[in-house]
């Protein structure tokens, strides 16, 4: 088995899901995004740390 | 007493002159609308008062408390497509808005409830995001934001041109109360509307000053007569008859129609009706009607 | 006070769009992910099925100084792209979509504009960076070794003068373009012609700011801040208000949002 101290990694994880919900919960608020907003749930969900990223940069509709 | 003085007042982009050498100048608490068809440099004219251009020719100059003073204290602006903050409510634009033109906090919160009242955002949109915001509604936000300041100047672009016909009405009657406070300057390219409130118009075609003046003289110096005169049978026969008559000056046919001007109205219309009486024409229609302002507009912009 | 109001308007308008949430989070992510993968390394190539028969793979020790060097390697890749894309549209895209032209026709100064931006960005990128830098050299204490909370400061306070420049540089380029693609596009490409620059004149660019991440090392490993790096730093911080100036110049001589 690897040897991985989980203990260790946990923090990271838990910042990474922290990303991830705040990136949901502002496409679900916002109104509008630029292209289909189930795209960008996909985009999130499913890249980690750079999904979240790309839709705070690109998604959301600047002003 | 003038508030703004404007002289020789030309924009260039390249070789294309967009403003050509207009100067004009208006006093306190006008309404003056900057009228022309689409591309007559109305924008480019309004942006330049506004600070937004700087012009290629010629001088701005605004009545103010001291010299070496940002005049932009002086003016309020709203550019025909405005652009909000829209992830701030209306009454965060609107206070933000008069900090930016130095208010202290306390006076801009205070203006902006007040403003917020008197262009009709309802109590609800007030602490709502911009982006929620209808076209009208920003429109009224627009407005606010140009005047929380109390400028002396509001210069406003196409202030109703996309607007319903209500809140088209609604746009007008806020101008018509705002200029006891302040001077207008609105640009349309509808004459209607500058009708309505404005005192003073200025022409503007291919970026030129055709004709400024207040609205009564510019009333009179197009106001020109014209009578109307239908018969039942062949109307040319009439022309030279007509023609003939003291005190008329030209009459033409158009269908079944001669237009007749005059150089002398009265004594054109007795001598019309007195031939006309003798001879048993057989008048169906005798109109006398007025070209309007529009119509002079039009004839102007048709060139 | 004007400045103030625009300052305010810049964090609240960052806190509203989760700037502040998202970005300190994604620089931590950036700055733990080389010492924690390069840690577990063996795992990792155990678990995707280990080494070819035969195949002998050692693990060089690694100082503590050169495992935060690693954080600051893929910041420099990773962190600057997401710095420089969150900064791209702050002046273009306000010019763009024209809510300039109702900032700036109240008698706002130009200056104070572009440096309430500056500061805002920069305030969120030190901050960031802080964070990032804190949890990165928490790890490299328990995984790899000591390193004091002085060098810990020192990497921290040079390595930001090289994000300053990066801040500054995207202002700049804000206000010749209108469109934040470009302004991205533009500011990469002078990042990485600089780099390219100080490559080939390395004999006379001693102070050039590309050079700022060595110089850290040096220090760290030599105990001292050396001269160089004082000097590299005050260069990278007179280039970011010169870049200032220029931008509150341009933006004054061209024509607002035109």
């Amino acid at each position: 088995m690897v040897n991985i101290n989980w203990a260790l990694i946990a923090p990271i994880l838990i910042i990474q899901v922290i990303l991830l919900l705040v990136a949901i919960v502002d496409l679900v608020k916002v109104k509008e995004t630029n292209g289909p907003k189930w795209l960008w749930a996909l985009i999130i969900v499913l890249i980690s740390i750079i999904g979240p990223v790309l839709y705070f940069i690109f998604g959301r509709r600047s002003r | 007493m003038t508030l703004l003085t404007v002289e020789k007042l030309t924009k260039k982009y390249g070789s294309k002159t967009v403003v050509d050498h207009i100067s004009f100048d208006f006093g306190h608490h006008k309404c003056i609308a900057l009228i022309g068809p689409n591309g007559a440099g109305k924008t480019t004219t309004l942006r330049s008062l506004a600070g937004l251009l700087k012009p290629t020719e010629g001088t701005i100059q605004i009545e103010a408390q001291g010299k070496n003073q940002d005049i932009r204290k002086y003016i309020g602006y709203l550019p025909q497509y405005p652009a909000f903050h829209t992830w701030m409510t209306g009454r965060e634009f609107l206070v933000y808005s008069g900090k930016l033109a130095k208010l202290t906090k306390g006076e801009a919160t205070k203006r902006a409830t007040k403003l917020l009242k008197e262009v009709g955002i309802s109590e609800e949109a007030q602490d709502e995001r911009i982006s929620r915001y209808s076209g009208g509604m920003k429109q009224r936000l627009g407005i606010a934001q140009a005047i929380i300041h109390k400028p002396k100047l509001l210069i406003l672009d196409e202030p109703v041109a996309s607007l319903d016909p209500i809140g088209r009405r609604e746009i007008l009657v806020l101008m018509e109360k705002l200029k006891q406070e302040m001077t207008i300057l609105f640009s349309t390219h509808i004459l209607n509307d500058a009708e309505e409130v404005s005192d003073e118009l200025l022409l503007l075609n291919h970026g030129k000053l055709i004709e400024s003046g207040s609205l009564i003289d510019l009333r009179k110096k197009y106001q020109t007569t014209v009578i109307e005169l239908q018969v039942e049978d062949e109307i040319q026969l009439y022309q030279e008859k007509v023609v003939a008559i003291d005190g008329v000056s030209n009459a033409k046919v158009e269908r079944d129609t001669l237009l007749i001007t005059a150089t002398d109205m009265k004594k054109a219309r007795e001598g019309i009706l007195t031939l006309a009486t003798k001879e048993k024409w057989q008048i169906t229609t005798f109109s006398i009607n007025k070209a309007s302002l529009e119509d002079m507009f039009m004839r102007v912009v048709n060139e | 006070m004007q400045w103030m109001t625009l300052f305010q308007k810049e964090l609240l308008e960052n806190w509203r769009n989760k700037k502040w949430v998202w970005v300190p989070l994604v620089i931590i992510l950036l700055s733990v992910m080389d010492p924690l993968t390069t840690y577990y390394l063996p795992q990792i190539i155990d678990s995707v099925g280990g080494m070819p028969e035969g195949a002998v793979f050692e693990i060089p020790e690694l100082a503590p100084t050169e495992v935060i060097l690693m954080s600051l390697s893929q910041l420099s890749s990773l962190g600057i792209l997401v710095i420089v894309l969150i900064l791209m549209g702050t002046i273009a895209g306000e010019r763009k979509s024209g809510v300039s032209e109702l900032v700036l026709v109240k008698p706002v100064s130009y200056m104070n504009y572009i440096t309430a931006k500056w500061v805002s960005y920069l305030l969120l990128v030190w901050v960031s960076l802080f964070l990032g830098l804190l949890v990165s050299w928490y790890y490299i204490n328990i995984l790899f070794g000591t390193l004091t909370f002085g060098e810990f400061l020192t990497v921290f306070f040079f390595y930001g003068m090289w994000l300053t420049l990066v801040v500054s540089l995207t202002i700049f380029y804000n206000t010749v373009f209108k469109s934040g693609g470009l302004v991205a596009f533009f500011t990469i490409l002078t990042i990485m012609l600089m780099s390219i620059i100080t490559q080939i004149f390395q004999h006379i660019l001693d102070w050039s700011p590309n050079n700022l991440s060595s110089y850290i090392l040096e220090s760290l490993t030599s105990g001292e801040i050396s001269s160089d790096l004082l000097a590299t730093a005050a260069v990278t911080l007179g280039l970011s208000l010169i870049l200032l100036l220029l931008a509150s110049q341009i933006f004054k001589r061209k024509e607002m949002a035109v």
